[in-house]
């Protein structure tokens, strides 16, 4: 079978997620042929997998609804769209998740969004594994969003990356005249698992507002990968856009790489971007064990506060309930 | 209660070669009394407070320290606190995303589980809480904030003696706590420190000046210099250093 042209670490964008390398010998995974004419690997591979079963199509008119797909192997290749009508809005939650059910998982998805003008969309990823090792280790789990805003839409994201074998979570946005972009997210990467958040913001047109921050931690054989790149175009005068990647590694051998990148062809705006990799504070962890916290707990919970600092009250209070269950239970359980 | 003896400890930087610094501390401060430490910039004061809680980077290369009979120095700075330990840091530190109240409650708790006693109930907490905040005239607003982030000097040092109201130590170190602290401040800190002084407790203030000994009145007075006790005395030894410096003393250590 003539597999999708998979990209290896030559190219730039997937250099650090070696694609080629993970899929290979997996092709009898697809159940689908892909597309000639893809938007990219992952909508190739999704739609190769979900080919039997068509597109899935989402069009949201009324206020405040909230949709739910869960992912897990076994599942077709999610391959859609969601359109938000103008002034409508509307919560996507995207499961994808590694229960430990089939060998070698694999859970492409690839969803088409638009936002019309004054439309809001919050859009939630939470990439999970049952498994503490074994099947999520062998897992590929590739999701990606190209998401397009009208004039004055919204849209916030927030995702949660607990990794695999190899996993991406993709997300590019275009963004209309003074729209509100919002993209957190928090990354756990331990055992022999790769998380990687790819994020382009284009501000091609005026008075754009976004706002990122990823925070992430990784421990001995996990490796993090973050990508952020906002484009600023000669149309979008008075941007005004902030980036902020920030890593800890807990442990030797622990592996964080980060590209935050600015590209900007406008002359008025305000563009900022912050990135930084380091250790947990010793001096901190002291305090608290002058306190009478135990090491382990205080570590805990040191780190646990630094990733809910990624965390906004838009998503509610069940959703980040169940984040920082999540993050707790992965601080709770070395590697 | 706090018994040093023959103390040497050295500072070991990251990056850089071991420092001797103490070098032959003898100190003994029964349960009941208030000593004070005073001595110039690098007479290490500030590393005697680090060696007693348990301070990564300090290391004990000879002699003993002992708590109520038991070697301090065999155990974790958690193991240390639960003892009863409590250090007021010259610079406390900033932890984001961590509510003051919801630190202090997980150290209380944490304390308590070592000792195998039973937690702190949320209504018992917010009664202390309140009372220690209203003695130190803490905007309780500010406990939910997060532990020390954008708070002055003088908020910080206050904060110290309110985690301290609370976890009610049975040994407390002051470390410059009246650095950063003008002088109504120093009196509320001051006034909540004297709260704990008791039969039952120790304490050893460490300070430049003696200031913040008008007001928190110790029973003994050391001067530390070049990592040694070189002379000890009443409360009066402390306004003499006032008046005419350490110098005097240097030269005899």
């Amino acid at each position: 079978m003539q597999l999708v042209d998979l990209p290896s670490r030559r190219s730039e964008a997937w250099k650090w997620s070696d694609l080629r390398a993970a899929m290979a010998g997996q092709e009898g995974v697809l159940t689908g042929t892909p597309p000639i004419d893809a938007e990219g690997p992952i909508a190739a591979l999704a739609q190769a997998m979900g080919d039997a079963y068509g597109p899935s199509a989402l069009d949201i008119a009324a206020p405040g609804e909230t949709f739910e797909t869960r992912i897990t192997e076994g599942d077709a290749g999610q391959y859609g769209s969601v359109i938000v009508r103008a002034g409508a809005t509307a919560t996507l939650i995207e499961r994808p998740h590694v229960s430990g059910s089939r060998l070698r998982p694999f859970l492409p998805s690839f969803s088409r969004i638009e936002v019309e003008h004054g439309a809001t969309l919050h859009r939630v990823v939470l990439q999970s594994n049952d498994v503490t090792a074994g099947e999520a280790d062998s897992a590929i789990v590739l999701n990606e969003a190209s998401v397009k805003l009208g004039k004055g839409a919204t849209f916030r994201q927030f995702v949660l990356g607990e990794g695999a074998k190899l996993a991406r979570i993709e997300v590019s946005v275009e963004a209309g005249e003074g729209a509100v972009v919002e993209m957190n997210g928090v990354y756990l990467a331990s055992g022999r698992r790769h998380i990687d958040l790819t994020s382009r913001v284009v501000h091609g047109a005026a008075g754009v507002h976004t706002r990122q921050l990823v925070r992430g931690v990784a421990r001995r054989g996990g490796r993090g990968v973050f990508q952020g790149k906002f484009l600023v175009a000669r149309a979008g005068q008075k941007t005004d856009a902030e980036m902020a990647h920030n890593a800890l590694l807990l442990e030797e051998g622990a592996e964080v790489l980060a590209k935050p990148e600015l590209e900007i062809y406008a002359d008025d705006v305000a563009c900022a971007h912050g990135n930084t990799a380091g250790q947990l504070d010793e001096d901190s962890v002291f305090y608290l064990r002058q306190r009478g916290i135990p090491d382990v707990e205080a570590r805990a919970l040191i780190t646990r506060a630094f990733l809910l600092e990624a965390m906004h009250d838009w998503m509610g209070a069940q959703l980040q309930a169940e984040i920082e269950a999540r993050i707790d239970a992965w601080l709770g359980t070395r590697s | 209660m706090l018994e040093l003896n023959n103390l040497h400890a050295r500072v070991v930087p990251e990056d850089g070669p071991a420092r001797e610094i103490l070098k032959g501390l003898l100190l003994a401060v029964p349960a009941g009394e208030v000593h004070a430490i005073m001595g110039p910039n690098g007479s290490g004061k500030s590393t005697l407070s680090y060696v007693l809680t348990g301070k990564h980077g300090y290391e004990v290369t000879s002699g003993s320290a002992t708590f109520e009979g038991l070697d301090l120095l065999a155990l974790e700075p958690e193991a240390r606190a639960a003892l009863g330990l409590f250090l007021s840091f010259q610079y406390p530190i900033e932890i984001a995303g961590v509510p003051v109240m919801t630190f202090v409650r997980a150290a209380m708790n944490a304390q308590r589980k070592t000792r195998g006693e039973p937690e702190v109930s949320a209504p018992d907490f917010l009664r202390l809480s309140k009372i220690a905040a209203a003695k130190l005239r803490i905007d309780p607003e500010m406990l939910k904030r997060p532990l020390n982030v954008g708070f002055s000097g003088g908020e910080k040092k206050r904060l110290e003696i309110y985690q301290m109201l609370m976890i009610e130590p049975r040994f407390m170190i002051l470390d410059e706590t009246d650095s950063g602290l003008d002088i109504d401040a120093l009196k509320v800190v001051a006034e909540g420190v004297n709260h704990l002084r008791g039969p039952k407790r120790g304490m050893l203030v460490i300070t430049h000046y003696q200031r913040l000994l008008d007001y928190i009145k110790p029973d003994r007075v050391h001067v530390l210099s070049a990592g040694r006790i070189v002379k000890s005395g009443g409360p009066e030894l402390a306004l003499e250093l006032e008046k005419s410096g350490y110098d005097q003393f240097l030269k005899a250590g």
